[in-house]
Parts: structure tokens; C-alpha cells; sequence
């Protein structure tokens, strides 16, 4: 233990948040209000809605639920700003926030994690499907778990 | 990337002061929620509530300082805006933690876990905790167990799986997740086991997969 006062240290730790809020938090949530905006003024929000409604409905989550899964899979922050968005529009409820959290971070930043994880600890590229398809496993489990509490 | 040394400062000599436990102790119940619905003083051992509440404007039944009705690349700016104070207070306090010695403590306490729950050595203790905050950090820290041969590539590839799903799951759950803390029909821990519960069964699928579907010299190769 160093001799940095606790304030110190609080402040710190702080600062790193604020630059996660920053640099990743901010851009990640606008990107997603964005592209909620366009896929909403496009009508393609209602028609993936309703093409994932039947799926959806296995974890108690309507079709538009979708468009969180996808954009966690991308990024953990837009999966969480998508799911803010369509909160606020009232497309989902606090139930399905509740649903569907875990699953945002088990699947999610796959595509980043894909070289920040497996590339940097030497993963054998042949494996990557594997973890892939284990992670979905698991969001998908997650989302079954959450009904009981929710 | 940390070297050896670093990486093999994990064993059972590490010194884990009192405060260590006192501090993760105050950690799990402040991000808990079990205080939340308190209103007594002891409420002030929920993270929502010391975290607080913007002003409200108009119909304070609804709008917070966002507004109401907005959507689109603002809409988002302002919700987002709203997420940073959680975020620093989030880090400040895990900061505070680990200063105490507290992430040691659960790297103490999870150690001896390691192998019967992940089939890996206690050694990777400190690699799971960092990559429990950073991505970046548990994966440089695993590839640096592998290299120094403290971890088999079998080992290697059940404790990438475990990363993977939900990587630097503290830290993200934290500050993205907060955005809908509020939200929840649950406490907030609940999630968070939840994820936890599944890295841990996805890293034995792996491990399943490693044991039944691919055989040992080919786990050699490359």
C-alpha cells in the first residue's frame, strides 16, 4: 500500500472514469441513439421487430429486442445505449432492461475483443467459432435466468 | 506486458491485509443494492443512492434534466452525459478498494478456486482478477503465463473462453451498465452473479469441448 491519501486515490480512480465516460461511454451511447433514430425513421425497426418477434418472445422480450443483442455484439456501450433508447421510446419495459442486461455484456464487443482477448493472449485462431458460438450460449442462458428474477 | 515476476506475485505468500477484506466486504454490499430500498441512514450503503438523482424539470414525474421527447444523436449526447457521474463514482470507489488491498482479498479468496471451477492453476489468480478490469491487461497477463509455461495451451484456451464472454466484466458492468441500473426490476447484483455463474459455465463448455472433441497432440500443434 503506497502512502496516497484515500481522497487521492478516490480521485484517480475517478479520472479513469471520466475518461471511460469520455472516450468510450458518450460516443458508443450517441452512435447507438443514432442508429436507433435512423432504423426508426426507416421503418426497419418495426419490421425487425416483427421478424424477431417469435424468437424474442422465447425470453419473454419483444422482436425490437433484437436490435440490443446485435449492437452489444458490436459494442458494449452501444448495446447498452440501444437499450437505453428504446427504454425511453417505450419499446421496452424495465422487465425486459432486467432480461436482457446480462446478456448485453456476455456477448458483447465480440469483434473487439476478438484481437484485444484471444489475439493477445495467443489464442489458436481455430478456436475462435468455439468462443464465439460459447458466448452467445451464454447470453442466451443469461436472458433464461433473468426471467426468474426479473 | 507484465513478466514473470509480476505474474507469479500471486501465491499463497501474498500478504493480504485486514483492511483487504474489510474494503471487498464494503465493496459487495455497496454494489449490492441490498441497502437500496433502505430509509434509514444505512442507505447510504447503496451505490444508486449515493450516486444520487439529477433535478428534475416540469413534469418531475418524467423528465430529468434530458428533457422530454428528444431522440436521435442529442437525445443520446444528454443521456450519455447523465451516465458519467456513475461511471467516476464507480471507478473512484473500486480504486478506493483496491488501494485498500481489497482486490487482493478476492484474488486470495478465488485462488484455491481456480481449479476445481476453471481446471487452471491458483497461479492465474491475478491474471482473472485484472482481467476482470481490463481486457487488455488479463489477456497480455495470460499470455504471459503461457509463455513462461506456468499454464498448459489447454489451460490457456479454457481461461481465454472464461475472458472472453463479458471481458473486463467489472469495469464495463460499472460504467455502460449503470446506464440502466435504474431501470432494473432487481438488484443490481443480480446481473452481475448471473454473468459471473456463465463465464465460469462457458469456460467449462470450453473445457468440455477441449476434452471431448479435441485431441491432446493436436492441442500441441501451431
Amino acid at each position: 500500500m503506497s502512502n496516497k491519501s484515500l481522497p487521492d486515490v478516490f480521485v484517480e480512480g475517478a479520472r479513469k472514469g471520466w475518461n471511460i465516460g469520455v472516450s468510450s461511454v458518450i460516443p458508443n451511447v450517441l452512435m447507438a441513439f443514432a442508429i436507433i433514430q435512423v432504423f426508426r425513421i426507416t421503418g426497419l425497426l418495426t419490421l425487425l421487430g416483427t421478424i424477431f418477434t417469435p424468437v424474442m418472445l422465447l425470453f419473454g422480450l419483444p422482436g425490437e429486442a433484437i436490435m440490443v443483442l446485435i449492437s452489444s455484439w458490436l459494442s458494449m456501450g452501444g448495446g447498452v445505449g440501444v437499450a437505453a433508447s428504446l427504454y425511453n421510446a417505450g419499446n421496452l419495459s424495465n422487465v425486459h432492461i432486467t432480461i436482457l442486461l446480462p446478456a448485453i455484456f456476455l456477448m458483447g464487443a465480440q469483434i473487439q475483443y476478438m484481437g484485444r482477448c484471444l489475439g493477445t493472449a495467443g489464442v489458436q485462431t481455430r478456436f475462435y467459432p468455439v468462443l464465439f458460438l460459447i458466448s452467445i450460449i451464454n447470453a442466451a442462458i443469461g436472458m433464461f435466468l433473468m426471467r426468474l428474477f426479473a | 506486458m507484465p513478466g514473470k515476476d509480476e505474474v507469479q506475485d500471486v501465491g499463497a505468500s501474498t500478504k493480504v491485509p485486514v483492511w483487504g477484506y474489510v474494503a471487498l466486504l464494503f465493496a459487495l454490499v455497496f454494489f449490492s443494492g441490498i441497502f437500496s430500498g433502505e430509509k434509514s441512514w444505512l442507505s447510504v450503503f447503496d451505490f444508486n443512492i449515493v450516486n444520487g438523482n439529477f433535478g428534475t424539470m416540469k413534469d418531475p414525474a418524467k423528465a430529468t434534466f434530458t428533457g422530454m421527447g428528444g431522440a436521435g444523436a442529442r437525445d443520446g449526447y444528454l443521456f450519455a452525459l447523465g451516465l458519467i457521474p456513475a461511471c467516476m463514482l464507480a471507478l473512484g470507489i473500486v480504486e478506493v478498494v483496491d488501494h485498500l488491498g481489497g482486490l487482493k482479498a478476492a484474488q486470495r479468496l478465488l485462488t484455491p478456486l481456480l481449479r476445481p471451477l476453471l481446471g487452471i492453476p491458483g497461479i492465474a489468480g491475478l491474471a482473472m482478477i485484472s482481467s476482470m478490469q481490463s481486457t487488455d491487461a488479463g489477456a497480455g497477463m495470460t499470455r504471459a503465463l503461457r509463455e513462461s509455461e506456468l499454464i498448459t495451451e489447454k489451460e490457456k484456451t479454457i481461461f481465454a473462453a472464461f475472458q472472453f464472454s463479458a471481458g473486463a466484466t467489472i469495469t464495463n458492468y460499472l460504467s455502460s451498465g449503470a446506464a440502466l441500473f435504474a431501470f432494473l426490476t432487481a438488484p443490481i447484483i443480480i446481473p452481475l452473479c448471473v454473468i459471473f455463474a456463465l463465464k465460469i459455465f462457458g469456460a467449462n463448455l470450453m473445457r468440455l469441448y477441449l476434452n471431448k472433441i479435441v485431441r491432446k497432440e493436436d492441442l500441441r500443434s501451431e
